[in-house]
């Protein structure tokens, strides 16, 4: 928990600070996929190894999850008729008898409708998403941090012997 | 780089720029890594045994214990030793126990999210042996406030139940007793006068016929009087048929018959129409009699259930004594069949239709979604036992029985796998005198129904202080036996349940007691007349309403042993009953009765009377009118036939000859 929570924080402090919009992005990104699979499945498994060994703002990551995870839960019908669509459709028919009887593959539970649906919803939206969430870092660094931090109260609280206790610390200790 | 004060400020350590690898995360993941194998190590099988023992108990409704559970994730293996299943009855004996479980689970289905176990082993079973404590018992869970009053299935148990007690007398041996005790029903017989169906409907159809009668009579008063029909006679013999002068008088006379035959018509109308009201009052008032006669059987049909006058057929007396000695186990079947119902996953049995759609508002669960499976040909479905085999070596010690079994195919998919799931069963229990025992079950799920079969035989087991009949008037037990049982069924959609059954008990010492002596004379004569006590069970119907047809060879001899005792005192209790309906019902029925055909009789008298003579009025005129009609026509016929004759003879003249 302690570590989620520290995650979290770090999450914060990165969006408004001058660097790692990518990570950001990408943490958001990935947060949307996690949020569209279901918790004990093989992509899951995937996606937090990605977050875990790649440079990605895991607090990011976290967060959205939690949020896409209502969101795909208001998608559930929507997502079952597209998963439906697709594991009816005859054509895929024959991939899917192999995909189903191969190893690990049904590990990712791709034979259930919703499963299915939002998979494909989150894996499709991922890279989109990934650019739509670095433009909206960029536009708040710009408009909201920019103009908060030439507020004359955030100048106040940026002289303060806390305030530079604080950043020393985290120049100590990240 | 200097200050403004000039001293050397230190350099900026510029800090290392990280690569997209977060190599650090790796001792992390090692620690997690590390800590999950010591859980399953260590933790896992002694949490999976607590939860395997609580998920027993809620289910079963009794303590499970498990002695030993040990897993193998490598080995894919899992082994459960000292297994015991407490009797919910008698918690101080537990329903079965097993003494290792044992199977491994392929890494190949695994791989591919499917449990697949090769064989299974279940040995050292032991059943109906006593616990070293009593186990615990769940208590009934306790009804919710919303949920008060009984449910749809509830009720329909309670339908069941009620028409089943209606049918059967339960305790007819203590009713016998009671008939030949001689009691006098006269007294309850007073206290239920009130409460006759047929005798309120008799008060009923007094008062209709009081206020109906009054309405006949003016009706039938209002009846044309024989008087003026005589009178319509007079007319029409006054009134002149031949030897007209002119065509006016003909014309007269055609007009004043016509005018009585209208006259006789118009009272025939009345007559028709008072007649046919009548005719339609009286037929309802018949009605109501026979409404009458058919509430005098009821009544008499119920106040004999009431006076608990038994009927003495042998079908009757096998089906009320053995009812409640089989009641438990089809109680314990349906107890089964609902747990079944409950815990089976929805799509491998629920396949009926539930008999009343329950509607509840509740918030939108989470959606399951549909789960497909993509099978080929010796794919494996998502839970596959392939074999269970059962054997267990007979050890007085351990009180485990010889048993040999093997069940085949226990699966979520039998349509992918296309077999049924087998069993069967065989094997004596020498420590608790059981023998022959062999059981095979079919569970066929590869139809739109799921069909369940089984044949079971045992051979031999003992009957030790088993009750077959506990009244305060007769108690009959089995206090040493020995039985074999056949059975045979089939439960279709978990529903629709048929079985055949067949007990035979030999070698019985019976203990019989009655408060009656001649009852108690008659029992011990007639067991003791029994070598071999049969009993016949054949059930059919729908779940829980089961329609069970019982046949022993007790019930012809019970028959026989009562017969001459107790048919006089049935007949005089029955006889009884109809005097005192006939007392309470038959006079005044009779009297309405008789009242009334003598309405009838009057009403269809009068009519019939005024119709012939009206009919013979009408006629009357009728032929009157006719004759007139011609007398006036031979009367033109002659003058032209002269006027002919006379212009012949002037022709003849006039010619010469």
């Amino acid at each position: 928990m302690t570590l989620i929570l520290k995650q979290i924080f770090a999450f914060f402090r990165m969006l408004n600070s001058e660097t790692g919009s990518n990570q950001l992005a990408w943490g958001l990104a990935l947060g949307l996929v996690l949020g569209f699979s279901p918790f004990l499945s093989l992509q899951t498994f995937l996606v937090l190894l990605i977050c875990i060994f790649l440079r990605v703002q895991m607090g990011a990551a976290f967060l959205s999850a939690f949020f896409f995870k209502f969101v795909a839960f208001l998608l559930d019908p929507l997502t079952d008729f597209l998963g439906r669509k697709v594991l009816e459709s005859e054509a895929l028919r024959p991939a899917f008898v192999e995909l189903y009887n191969m190893p690990i593959v049904p590990l990712t539970r791709f034979n259930n409708s919703i499963v299915m649906g939002s998979g494909l919803l989150g894996f499709v939206l991922a890279i989109p998403m990934f650019f739509i969430f670095k433009r909206l870092i960029q536009q708040y660094r710009v408009t909201v941090v920019a103009r908060y931090k030439g507020t004359k109260i955030w100048k106040a609280f940026a002289a303060t012997s806390f305030y530079k206790w604080y950043n020393k610390y985290e120049e100590l200790y990240g | 780089m200097t200050t403004t004060s000039g001293a050397p400020t230190p350099p900026v350590k510029k800090p290392k720029k990280k690569g997209p690898i977060r190599t650090e995360a790796a001792v992390p993941l090692l620690i997690v890594i590390v800590l999950t194998w010591a859980y399953f190590h260590f933790l896992f099988d002694r949490h999976l045994r607590s939860g395997l023992e609580y998920l027993g108990y809620q289910v079963i409704g009794a303590q499970v214990d498990i002695a030993n559970l040990e897993t193998s994730f490598w080995k894919g293996s899992f082994r459960l030793q000292g297994l015991q299943i407490t009797n919910s009855q008698k918690p101080d004996r537990n329903m079965v126990a097993i003494g290792d479980i044992r199977f491994d689970v392929l890494w190949d289905g695994l791989l591919r999210a499917r449990f697949v176990v090769d064989e299974m082993a279940v040995e050292q079973i032991q059943i109906d042996v006593p616990r070293k404590s009593p186990g615990r018992v769940k208590p009934p869970e306790p009804i919710k406030p919303e949920e008060k009053g009984p449910s749809a299935m509830e009720k329909l148990k309670d339908k069941a139940l009620q028409q089943t007690e209606q049918t059967y007398n339960q305790n007819v041996l203590g009713d016998l007793a009671a008939i030949l005790g001689g009691g006098s029903s006269a007294d309850q017989m007073a206290k239920i006068e009130g409460t006759l169906q047929s005798k309120e409907r008799l008060k009923q159809l007094e008062a209709s016929y009081a206020e109906k009668s009054k309405v006949w009579q003016e009706k039938i008063n209002a009846l044309p009087k024989p008087k003026e029909i005589d009178a319509l006679g007079a007319k029409i013999k006054a009134i002149k048929t031949s030897n007209f002068k002119s065509p006016q008088e003909l014309v007269e006379s055609l007009n004043q018959l016509k005018a009585v035959a209208e006259e006789a018509d118009q009272k025939y109308k009345q007559l028709q129409e008072t007649g046919n009201t009548l005719n339609s009052d009286l037929n309802q008032f018949n009605q109501g009699l026979k409404e009458l006669d058919a509430l005098v059987k009821k009544d008499i049909a119920e106040l004999e259930t009431r006076f608990k006058i038994p009927k003495l057929d042998a079908k009757n007396l096998a089906q009320s004594i053995f009812r409640p000695y089989i009641e438990p186990y089809l109680n314990r079947f349906t107890e089964y069949r609902g747990m079944a119902e409950k815990y089976m996953p929805p799509n491998l049995m629920k396949k009926g239709k539930p008999d009343e759609a329950e509607i509840q508002i509740q918030p939108r669960p989470r959606a399951d979604g549909v789960t497909y499976e993509f099978g080929k040909p010796r794919a494996y479905p998502i839970f596959w036992v392939k074999k269970i085999s059962i054997s267990s070596k007979a050890s007085p010690t351990l009180g485990t029985g010889d048993l040999a079994g093997l069940v085949t195919d226990v699966t979520s998919n039998q349509i992918l796998i296309g077999k049924p799931t087998t069993a069967s069963l065989k094997g004596d229990f020498p420590s608790m005198s059981i023998s022959g025992f062999e059981f095979k079950g079919i569970f066929d799920n590869l139809k739109a129904d799921s069909k369940i079969s089984y044949d079971m035989k045992v051979a031999q087991y003992p009957l030790v202080g088993r009750p077959l009949i506990q009244s305060s008037d007769v108690s009959i037990a089995f206090e040493k036996a020995n039985a074999s049982i056949e059975s045979k069924g089939q439960l279709v959609a978990l529903r629709e349940f048929e079985f055949t059954l067949g007990n035979y008990i030999k070698q019985v010492d019976y203990q019989i007691q009655a408060k009656n002596e001649v009852v108690d004379e008659i029992l011990k004569n007639v067991f003791k007349s029994l070598p071999v006590l049969t009993l016949d069970v054949k059930g059919e119907g729908r779940l829980p309403g089961l329609g069970l047809a019982i046949n022993s060879n007790l019930g012809p001899e019970l028959q026989r042993g009562f017969e001459n005792e107790v048919k006089r005192k049935i007949d005089e209790a029955k006889l009884k009953i109809q005097n005192y309906i006939n007392e309470q019902v038959g006079k005044e029925k009779a009297k309405l009765e008789a009242e009334f055909n003598k309405v009838k009789g009057q009403v269809d008298g009068e009519v019939k009377k005024l119709q012939a003579q009206l009919d013979s009025k009408k006629q009357e005129a009728e032929g009157k009118m006719n004759s007139a009609k011609k007398d006036e026509e031979n009367k033109a016929k002659k003058g032209v036939e002269n006027e002919a004759k006379k212009a012949a003879e002037e022709l003849k003249k006039k010619l010469g000859f």
